[in-house]
């Protein structure tokens, strides 16, 4: 899940738990609030009254000892005086309920007894509680519609706030991190944030990024300048060997040994050209504008390389179940990916041993396998079969320097051709090529 | 026929000259751009070898004024800039061939004689080994009047090139290098030149004894002739 959408999805919901608990609350606290309004109203107007009753007599209200009472029109209220034995003592505020007219009503009863003259008063202020409660409801509606208004105005606010500020981090995992060759070099375009993490962390990959890509830059600079350099002095000797060779005054066993500095110095170009060969397709120095069919690739290396299969009696069989053409790839280079390939398969295959070759699409992508009948490839090795001057242990006994799969590697990530290796020691190993859809175009079954 | 050879390695410059005078070329050497230009300005040369790697003088400047003040000699680019746009630009702007360094004295050869083939018309090249017809042309061998057809193209380019450079003993790295140079492969010392003659002197010997071609011991191959 992205951040964002955590972080919007974790205020929408801390806010509701809040809101839900408010609301649930609510009805609790209006009527709180009311009773304690509607008491504070009963003890003023108790207290006016004994006021009056302290001005102007009790006979304002009592003669005779005849009791007072009086209510309005509705009922809602009403006050009552009586006279009481001399020792009542009374001073409360509690929910009764009375019979009025007929009528029984709940009310919020102040009752409070007090003495005027030589007697014993009890005075009675009551509030119907119907209508203290009848605000209730209304308020608690209101309450919930601007609450949820609230609600939904800060998620957005939320929303849109959260998306501005985070913004920069996905720019730059949008342009820095997804979808980058790694590593590319790039001039630096900064991210605008005021925020200085996200400052620190754009400055953060560049930098790597930029370390990453000088030392790539300087190691294919390197074998590129360095194989130049080489290409002439070798140039010269191989000239002078050759000329050497010529020359009638030379005897035999010279020649022989003439031969033999030939060889080594073949050793020498082959290794300077390879390592030239690879930095060249590094460097995106081949263009892709070939098209040929895999069979005909296919029957290019096996022209070239049958003569090999003869010593050790290897028999080799080209399937090429479904034919695809391939488009916008370097013929030179693919033509030497197979090449090394089958090599490999014929170089480290037992006598009378067997090459498949197989081209079919497998499911959406079309694939090449190469199945040899080998010495396999140890599990601990095959991480390592990839790296340049790698030698297996197996392969020790084998005229070569360790930069087949190398070349091999190089032109399928040029092309993004995926491989992949499944080997058993002693049984043998399978490279399958899956080609990506840009160079085969999409499978006539999907 | 007259070689300018434009080359700023002193010693390989020389070793061109050495070889291409002992097969009765004409050369004359410039070791820098500057030299070159005045020189192709005033001479008329059959061939051109070109470094392009000059250290005074743009190479493919060089190709230019070439084609211009000597249009009827043909360009060899000889370079160790490997870079392929190189390649591409020096054959768009007249090069007839292209040779990477480093390359067989060999090789240099057998170009520039499919050059000379190709330019001043000799149209069928036909050698006669014992009754043996090759046709280096057609790419053809007949024995007497049968078509000999089991030799591959791999064969025939073998046969081709051991007699382009007939009564010479060739090693199985300089056959090597004329038939599988352009594989960039990891192997230094696999010799499939040997199984290669095997096929050949099998396919031939069901026609006639292949005596010519001669396997000379510990060193490599040769077509005898003396036609």
């Amino acid at each position: 899940m992205k951040l964002k959408t955590k972080l919007t999805l974790f205020n929408a919901i801390s806010k509701l738990v809040i809101v839900t608990l408010f609301i649930l609350l609510l009805p609790n606290i209006i009527e709180k609030i009311n009773k304690s309004y509607t008491d504070n109203r009963l003890v003023k107007q108790k207290d006016k009254l004994l006021q009056i009753v302290r001005d102007k007599g009790i006979k304002t209200y009592i003669e005779n000892g005849e009791s007072y009472g009086s209510y309005l029109p509705l009922k809602e209220e009403y006050i009552s005086l009586d006279e009481v034995e001399p020792t009542y003592h009374l001073d409360t505020i509690k929910d009764e309920q009375r019979l009025v007219e007929r009528d029984t009503i709940d009310y919020r009863i102040l009752s409070h007894t007090f003495k005027a003259g030589k007697k014993n008063y009890l005075l009675e202020i009551g509030k119907s509680t119907e209508t203290i409660g009848e605000t209730t409801g209304p308020l608690q509606n209101i309450a919930f519609q601007i609450l949820l208004g609230m609600i939904l105005l800060t998620i957005l606010a939320d929303q849109i706030y959260s998306n501005y500020i985070l913004r920069p981090l996905s720019i730059i995992i949008r342009t820095k991190l997804i979808g980058n060759k790694f590593p590319k070099v790039t001039v630096y375009k900064g991210v605008k944030t005021s925020t200085s993490d996200f400052q620190h962390l754009d400055i953060s990959i560049h930098k790597m990024v930029e370390t990453i890509e000088t030392a790539f830059q300087k190691e294919r600079e390197f074998i590129s300048n360095a194989s130049h350099e080489l290409m002439t002095p070798i140039s010269i000797l191989q000239s002078k060997i050759e000329n050497m060779f010529e020359q009638d005054d030379i005897a035999d066993e010279l020649k022989v040994r003439l031969l033999e500095m030939q060889k080594i110095l073949n050793r020498l170009k082959s290794i300077t050209k390879t390592l030239l060969l690879i930095s060249q397709i590094e460097n995106d120095q081949f263009l892709k504008e070939d098209i040929i069919s895999v069979n005909d690739l296919l029957q290019d290396v096996y022209e070239e390389i049958s003569i090999r299969l003869q010593d050790r009696n290897i028999s080799m069989a080209i399937l090429v179940i479904d034919n695809v053409e391939l488009l916008g790839v370097n013929k030179f280079l693919l033509f030497n990916l197979l090449f090394n390939l089958i090599n490999n398969a014929i170089k480290y295959n037992r006598t009378d041993g067997e090459i498949t070759v197989t081209g079919q699409w497998i499911k959406n992508n079309y694939t090449i396998k190469i199945t040899d009948t080998g010495i396999g490839i140890a599990t601990e090795e095959l991480p390592y079969i990839f790296n340049r001057f790698k030698k297996m242990k197996q392969s020790l006994s084998q005229d070569s320097f360790g930069l087949g799969l190398p070349i091999v590697k190089s032109i399928a990530a040029f092309h993004q051709i995926g491989i992949d290796v499944v080997s058993e020691q002693g049984v043998g190993s399978t490279f399958t090529l899956t080609f990506p859809v840009k160079l085969t175009g999409s499978s006539p079954a999907g | 026929m007259n070689v300018l050879i434009i080359e700023d390695e002193k010693a390989l410059a020389h070793e061109l000259e050495f070889f291409l005078v002992k097969n009765n070329y004409i050369c004359e050497i410039c070791y820098d751009g500057a030299s070159a230009s005045e020189k192709i300005a005033v001479n008329l040369y059959d061939f051109i070898l070109l470094d392009l790697g000059l250290p005074d003088y743009e190479g493919l400047d060089l190709l230019r004024e070439a084609k211009k003040a000597n249009p009827e000699a043909a360009c060899i680019i000889l370079t160790a800039r490997a870079e392929v746009t190189d390649r591409v630009k020096g054959l768009d702007l007249g090069a007839d061939d292209y040779l990477a360094k480093p390359f067989s004295l060999l090789e240099l050869q057998s170009r520039m004689q499919a050059i000379t083939r190709r330019k001043f018309g000799i149209t069928q090249t036909v050698i006669d080994l014992d009754g043996f017809l090759v046709n280096i042309t057609d790419r053809t061998i007949l024995y007497q009047v049968n078509p000999v057809n089991a030799i591959t193209k791999k064969e025939f380019d073998l046969i081709a090139y051991l007699l382009l450079h007939k009564n010479r003993t060739l090693t199985r790295a300089q056959l090597s290098e004329h038939i599988w140079g352009s594989v960039i492969n990891d192997d230094y010392d696999s010799n499939f030149i040997d199984a290669h003659i095997k096929n050949i002197r099998k396919k031939l010997s069901a026609f006639a004894p292949v005596d010519w071609l001669e396997t000379v011991r510990g060193l490599g191959y040769r077509i005898k002739t003396n036609v």
